[in-house]
């Protein structure tokens, strides 16, 4: 299966390297969260727009925006924050 | 009777001119040719010369099978290079003339840089093109072409050239063409095999781990998620003077606390609670080593490895300096310091600073732990340029010049002073710095910052003011990407390549596209030959067994190892990995070519359609005529029709920047013997004036 944002082969819907940047974005949250008590979509569009997070981590925040996947499963659980409306 | 002559082999045209001038007894030896190549006629204490030059390498190691197609190949031989490479045709003629004027010595003096390439290029030359004379053959060992001490050296000669140097060189060969030649035919058959294109992929036994380096920090920088924290800028108003002093915590975690800390010490005094001053001795830097060189030289004047090399070569040719290929930091007196120095001081630039030296009671160098066993740290001869230097050679002699003085030089004496400001229990910290004596840095003031942070007569108990207090949004920063001279550096630590070898292979990461840009940026090609090299065969891209192989070579120069059975076990490394190739050689392919693909379609890529706005430029061809122009991806779907011309000569590429006046794309055009050339597409650009 091709990933989703690059076409790599990919065992799931993400490559590798995409795959590694998604679970640094979601390990991040918390941090992000407690210094700007941002929500989950927030985070992602703040990191998209912002000049150190790297370019795969980029092309995840936008990925999961455009594809409106915010559903429960997609925001990290130990975030404990209100869930944004799907 | 025959005469007795004596043929004495340099490693190029240039330094047979030297050695011939210096060895003469008259320092006018006789330029002659034989089929264009020259070389010179000399005599010296009643004895004949023939002074030849090579051309750098003559011979090389190849397959005995020719076959691009058949891998692996484990059978090498060492033969001329015409027969190899094409561009190489010219060696011919030079193997030709120092074949038939070998056949007019009686004796030979090799007289080669003195290193592993200058022993091995003299070896083979030595046993091929003159009939096995390398057993025969003398040496003349030096590390700087001034007249005095090539003299020296053919007074002192060697008894024979340096066996194990030159095991070691062969062994070095070797194993490069075993891994570079079967790896590449690997992955280029693979690719072409699949997409039945045919495109050059290369990696080796160093090129391999030098560009996982790189791959390793791209995933680093890439998958970066920067976290955000808060900083205090400050500035505070002493006599009438403004200073900004530092916040005792250089991270604040949470806004809300940043804020609550600048609102607690605005517009507040401060009182004077505690100044410490330390005075601290920096010492001489250490001497140039070829790496030290290539890095400061990167960091001062940009210069890539390969072109500080480049340039220091040439700088030893003419005599200006002593021979840059080396890893040594000592300087050992038998340079003889002071005729250096006295040398340099007719130049009206460094008499003063020469002076000075002079001047001293004792010259002692400060050294580094790192020894070379054939060539000193990299100094200047004192000779001064016969020609005018080009920008970039002046800078690079001026620097191993005032580099070399600076070693000298006493240590440089600076007094700092941290000064504690209290204010609504909050600390800040003013920092001062002074030179009390500057030491060694007079000599090399030109590169340095000055960096003196001069503060007013402060007591603990004074009262200061508050002028400015800002809160900063900050972020952590991803790793910087690595320049030809970090991972220069890098590959130095790792212990993989050598001094001559690791910036050209720098520069082939760059020539096959793997890196772009100079920060150096990993393509998606590059990123694929790793990938499939570390799922297919992670030993080859292994620092460690590279390191091994080197230390193994370090080994056989020292007499402590035999080539055969580093060969042997770089042989049996490398079998079962070329094995496992072949067998997925169609996944392999496939992936590959995917990559190959995909940087092509990158390089034709221009930018956004400034006319649409939606589509992407691209390079394009025209089906009826072949010619290229750049076309608008919207044409397809017949959204746009944007089309813009190109040069249909040369090799036209996206400069990857816009145009400054009007902010299309830049296009840059490369055409041989000519200065490459940017154009902005828009043909109505105001830059163009009304030209088209």
């Amino acid at each position: 299966m091709p990933c989703k944002i690059c076409e790599r082969k990919a065992e799931k819907e993400l490559c590798g390297l995409h795959e590694e940047a998604r679970s640094t974005l979601f390990r991040k949250y918390e941090v992000w969260r407690k210094s700007l008590n941002l929500s989950w979509t927030e985070y992602l569009q703040e990191i998209r727009k912002n000049a150190y997070a790297g370019l795969w981590v980029k092309e995840v925040a936008s990925y999961l925006l455009a594809s409106n996947r915010m559903s429960e499963q997609d925001v990290p659980r130990s975030s404990g924050v209100a869930m944004d409306k799907v | 009777m025959r005469t007795e002559r004596t043929l004495i082999l340099c490693e190029k045209p240039n330094t047979a001119q030297r050695v011939a001038k210096a060895l003469d007894g008259y320092g006018k030896p006789r330029e002659k040719r034989l089929d264009r190549v020259p070389f010179y006629e000399a005599e010296r204490d009643g004895k004949e010369l023939l002074v030849v030059p090579a051309l750098g390498h003559l011979y090389t190691i190849a397959p005995k099978e020719t076959d691009r197609n058949i891998y692996p190949v484990l059978d090498f031989d060492w033969i001329p290079r015409h027969a190899a490479e094409r561009k190489a045709a010219e060696t011919r003629a030079w193997i030709e003339a120092i074949s038939k004027l070998s056949h007019e010595a009686t004796e030979f003096i090799l007289a080669t840089d003195y290193d592993v390439e200058g022993e091995t290029l003299g070896y083979t030359i030595l046993k091929y093109a003159c009939g096995s004379k390398e057993k025969d053959a003398r040496r003349m060992k030096f590390s700087t072409l001034t007249t005095d001490e090539l003299r020296t050296s053919f007074t002192h000669l060697a008894d024979h050239i340096d066996f194990t140097t030159v095991e070691a060189g062969l062994c070095r060969h070797f194993l490069d063409a075993l891994y570079g030649i079967n790896l590449s035919r690997a992955l280029t058959i693979a690719a072409k095999s699949w997409s039945g294109r045919f495109t050059v992929l290369s990696t080796g036994r160093v090129q391999g781990p030098a560009l996982r380096f790189l791959v390793d920090r791209e995933k680093k920088i890439n998958s970066f998620v920067p976290t955000p924290f808060w900083s205090i800028s400050a500035e505070v108003e002493i006599n009438g003077s403004i200073f900004e002093v530092e916040y005792e915590r250089e991270v604040i975690e949470r806004r809300g606390e940043a804020q609550a800390i600048v609102e607690a010490c605005r517009a507040k005094k401060g009182k004077i609670t505690e100044t410490e001053v330390k005075e601290i001795q920096q010492s001489p830097p250490l001497p140039f080593d070829l790496g030290a060189l290539q890095t400061e030289a990167y960091s001062l004047f940009k210069f890539t490895p390969k072109m500080t090399g480049d340039i220091a070569e040439r700088l030893y040719l003419e005599a200006l300096i002593s021979y840059p290929r080396t890893a040594s930091q000592r300087l050992p007196p038998s340079i003889n310091y002071v005729a250096i120095i006295e040398s340099l001081s007719r130049s009206s630039e460094y008499n003063r600073l020469c002076a000075e030296l002079l001047g001293m009671k004792q010259l002692v160098p400060r050294e580094g732990a790192r020894q070379d066993p054939a060539h000193p740290a990299i100094y200047p001869t004192g000779s001064l340029p016969e020609r005018g230097l080009s920008g970039s050679e002046r800078r690079l002699w001026d620097l191993v010049v005032r580099r070399f003085m600076a070693v000298f030089g006493e240590p440089c004496l600076k007094r700092t002073m941290k000064v504690c400001i209290a204010v609504d229990g909050h600390r800040f910290y003013l920092w001062g710095r002074r030179v009390l004596k500057e030491g060694w840095t007079v000599f090399y003031k030109s590169f340095l910052k000055a960096e003196e942070v001069l503060l007013p007569r402060l007591e603990e108990g004074q009262e200061v003011a508050i002028k400015r207090i800002e809160l900063e949004d900050r972020f952590t920063k991803p790793p910087p990407r690595y320049n030809p001279s970090s991972l220069l550096k890098k590959m130095e630590e790792e212990g993989i390549g050598t001094k001559a070898t690791r910036a050209s292979i720098i520069d082939t990461l760059y020539n096959r596209g793997y890196v772009t840009e100079e920060r150096a940026v990993v393509s998606e090609l590059g990123f694929d030959v790793i990938d499939v090299l570390d799922k297919h065969c992670p030993e080859v891209i292994s620092v460690g067994f590279t390191r091994e192989l080197e230390k193994s070579m370090e080994k056989i120069q020292n007499g402590k190892e035999r080539m055969e059975t580093v060969i042997n076990k770089a042989v049996t490394h490398l079998g079962p990995v070329l094995e496992k190739l072949k067998e997925h050689q169609e996944a392999v392919g496939q992936e590959l070519s995917v990559a190959i693909r995909k940087a092509h379609m990158q390089r034709r890529m221009v930018g956004v359609c400034p006319i649409c706005g939606v589509g992407k430029l691209m390079i394009m061809y025209s089906r009826q005529t072949g010619k290229q122009f750049i076309g608008c991806t919207g044409f397809f779907k017949g959204l746009c029709k944007a089309s813009f011309p190109l040069p249909q000569t040369g090799n036209v590429e996206a400069a990857r920047r816009s145009c400054r006046d009007c902010g299309w794309p830049m296009m840059r055009v490369h055409v041989k013997s000519r200065r490459a050339w940017t154009f902005c597409i828009n043909q109505g650009c105001p830059s163009k004036g009304g030209r088209k």
